[in-house]
């Protein structure tokens, strides 16, 4: 029985590491239709930063997520000037020069920080031990699904609670509508960066503490928020978590239960399924966004 | 008109047509004899001219680390040979290209070297996915590749007369399997190994070795490189109460594998990766969690084979005062490589003979080097005949070598939990 339940609680943590990769890309896509093929080089940028801060000035592990969640979004709104000013097709512009953007920043970070793979070590005390039920979760489990539940509430919260949410959730939903509903496009974009910047450098460190970083690494990451993204369905918090979740949860039995190897198999299939099934996102209803 | 025209065109065909009939009885013999002499002496290089040879490595990807660990090994070698006074007085020149950790990129690279550089030999190469379409392609051309680090037993058995290599897998399988089987003695044995060629085949081999012996391997698993979560793997190990954990993935599989260990706390007496363990990166990333863990490794600054302890800490000098680090293992791979080639290439310079493929290769076979990673041989194939990494471990932040007894530096810890400080 321990196995099981250490798997699931496995298979909840890997998702909840997905859903931080992917929650900045989602609202960034979501609201100005912009295919940031950056967003892993930036998470790897805020990992980065994080490594630093805890490897050359020694500031313990948790303090390294407000810096990062504070200078990130400076990355993302510089982002934003940049994709401003590019001419129509933006959608086809925006992925050329992000993909630019991208190996610009991989080789920066090859630059600054060499080929070498670098993480952030937490303490290896279990936070939950309980040893007659065989079940523990660690100090990055717990970390990853609290911080993956409390980020997706907050963005669920700001998305539906406030006013300048709801108009972000219009400008998701029809950027026309929204205009001529006299929410300003432009300024929405400009948030959405800012909060999606915020995201990202939530997302960085957990990257460092529970992956590794390489120059290289960003590439990973884009792939995870893309899958996740299209399984949620663009904008939508909740489903990104329950999408994230559903991944995590089936990559870990898929090992437990027929190896390794099916991991990738298994993942791609669900994706598949619910691109035929619910090609809006995985709780799509006709209308609306949940 | 029209026909004077034509008359003096027909007059200035004629004069064409006679002189070329003069050619052909003594003119046509002489241009014959130059070409021969010009092609002749074309084939090898003019007095004092370089010597161009190609090395492709992944130095961006994710393969970057050792890629450039192989390039700085060979620039070094390249570098060493040149302050001597080059090859036989001529110069070394190396041209490095990145092959960005990706297979077709290697392909086009190596086309460009051959084709368009006409580098008269190839050095590097990490993994056999990468190595493999180099080595196809370098025998289509006629040009010597010796390869620093690669493995798959099939590359040297389909009889590529241009491919040699300073590293095998019996090199890595035999003593790792005699360490087992002698020191550890284990009753169940867990194997994970990575979707690559190489570690495919070592993890088969080992399997096949160890239960030959009657050893159990319950946990026998293949996984993508960059895997993010090895936990579910941990606890079917855990489950199935296996002594050792054996793993065939690369470093950065490695670093999460380790640290996920130590966070689950597995119950295993030893964990073993031929791979990216015997690494003082390694030992950097993952400080105190590292301690107790084994790798493999045919040379480090602190491991080298007996009786080349002044080349090795003369060499160690130099590639820190060069590249401002510390060389390792793959590095010694891309420095050996080149000795290897250069000093063929000098052989066939000291010979006087045309600098082509088959005469650099048939000296190649014929080496003997003693270099600080060991004894330098090829057999026909190509493969290195004294290839043999030694078993590792961390100790105290240090790689003490444990196996095989003649070489140890330091007693085994055995098990893990009651060894390291874990």
């Amino acid at each position: 029985m321990g196995i099981w339940q250490q798997a699931i609680i496995s298979g909840f943590s890997l998702g909840s590491f997905y859903v931080l990769l992917a929650m900045g890309f989602s609202l960034i896509f979501g609201v100005t239709h912009a295919f940031n093929l950056a967003h892993g080089e930036l998470i790897v940028l805020a990992g980065y930063l994080a490594y630093a801060l805890w490897h050359f000035w020694h500031i313990p592990f948790y303090w390294t997520l407000p810096v990062c969640i504070l200078l990130l979004p400076v990355a993302t709104l510089g982002l934003h000037w940049l994709l401003r000013r590019l001419p129509a097709p933006f959608e086809l512009n925006s992925l050329v020069v992000t993909f630019g953007l991208a190996i610009m920043l991989q080789n920066l970070f090859l630059a600054f920080f060499s080929a070498d793979f670098r993480l952030i070590m937490l303490p290896a005390a279990p936070v939950l031990d309980f040893p007659d039920l065989s079940i523990m979760v660690t100090a990055n489990q717990a970390l990853l699904v609290s911080l993956s539940l409390a980020a997706t509430g907050l963005v669920h919260l700001f998305l539906h609670r406030t006013f300048l949410g709801k108009a972000l959730r219009a400008t998701i939903q029809n950027r026309e509508g929204a205009a001529l509903a006299g929410i300003r496009v432009g300024q929405m974009q400009l948030i959405a960066f800012g909060v999606g910047g915020t995201l990202i450098g939530l997302a960085g460190p957990l990257f460092a503490s529970n992956m590794y970083l390489y120059p290289a690494g960003g590439m990973e990451a884009t792939l995870i928020a893309i899958i996740i993204t299209i399984t949620a369905g663009v904008g939508r918090t909740r489903s990104l978590l329950l999408g994230g979740w559903l991944l995590g949860l089936a990559e870990s039995l898929a090992v437990l239960l027929i190896g390794t190897s099916w991991r990738e198999l298994i993942s791609a299939g669900i994706l598949l399924a619910i691109l035929l099934w619910r090609p809006e996102g995985i709780s799509s209803r006709k209308t609306g966004i949940t | 008109m029209t026909g004077e025209v034509c008359g003096a065109q027909g007059d200035n065909g004629l004069h064409k047509r006679a002189l070329l009939r003069g050619w052909s009885q003594a003119g046509w013999r002489r241009y014959i004899w130059v070409l021969l002499v010009c092609s002749f002496l074309g084939s090898g290089p003019a007095w004092g001219a370089a010597i161009r040879l190609g090395a492709i490595n992944p130095l961006t990807g994710n393969l970057a680390l050792h890629g450039i660990e192989i390039h700085q090994g060979i620039v070094a070698a390249v570098e060493e040979a040149n302050a001597r006074g080059g090859l036989q007085g001529h110069p070394v020149e190396l041209l490095s290209r990145d092959d960005q950790s990706r297979p077709d990129v290697a392909l086009n690279q190596t086309q460009d070297l051959l084709y368009r550089e006409k580098v008269v030999g190839l050095l590097g190469g990490y993994v056999d996915s990468l190595v493999g379409p180099i080595s196809t392609m370098a025998a289509r051309h006629g040009t010597p590749y010796v390869a620093a680090a690669s493995l798959q037993q099939s590359l040297t058995e389909q009889g590529n007369p241009f491919f040699f290599r300073v590293s095998c897998m019996s090199g890595v399988v035999k003593p790792l399997g005699r360490f087992i089987l002698e020191r550890l003695k284990p009753a169940k044995v867990a194997i994970l190994y990575t979707a690559t060629p190489g570690s495919t085949e070592f993890a088969t081999r080992l399997k096949e070795m160890l239960a030959e012996q009657g050893i159990a391997i319950p946990l026998f698993e293949k996984f993508r490189p960059g895997t993010p979560d090895f936990s579910v793997l941990l606890l079917k190990a855990r489950e199935q109460g296996d002594d050792l954990l054996i793993s065939g993935g690369f470093f950065p599989d490695n670093l999460l594998l380790a640290r996920q260990l130590r966070e689950q706390r597995t119950p295993l007496k030893a964990f073993i990766a031929p791979w990216g363990v015997a690494y003082e990166k390694f030992i950097r990333e993952l400080r105190q969690g590292s301690e107790g863990l084994m790798g493999l490794c045919a040379w480090n600054p602190g491991i080298t084979y007996p009786g080349t302890e002044t080349a090795s800490q003369a060499f160690v000098k130099r590639f820190q005062e060069r590249f401002g680090q510390a060389p390792n293992t793959t590095t010694m791979h891309g420095y050996t490589a080149a000795r290897a080639l250069l000093a063929a290439i000098e052989q066939v310079l000291g010979k006087k003979e045309p600098l082509s493929g088959p005469a650099i290769s048939r000296e190649l076979r014929s080496l003997d080097l003693l270099l600080p990673m060991g004894r330098l041989r090829f057999d026909e194939k190509g493969d290195p005949l004294d290839y043999r990494q030694v078993i590792v471990q961390i100790q105290q932040g240090k790689l003490q070598v444990v196996y095989p007894p003649e070489r140890a530096t330091g007693e085994l810890w055995y098990p893990l939990n009651a060894a390291s400080p874990q």
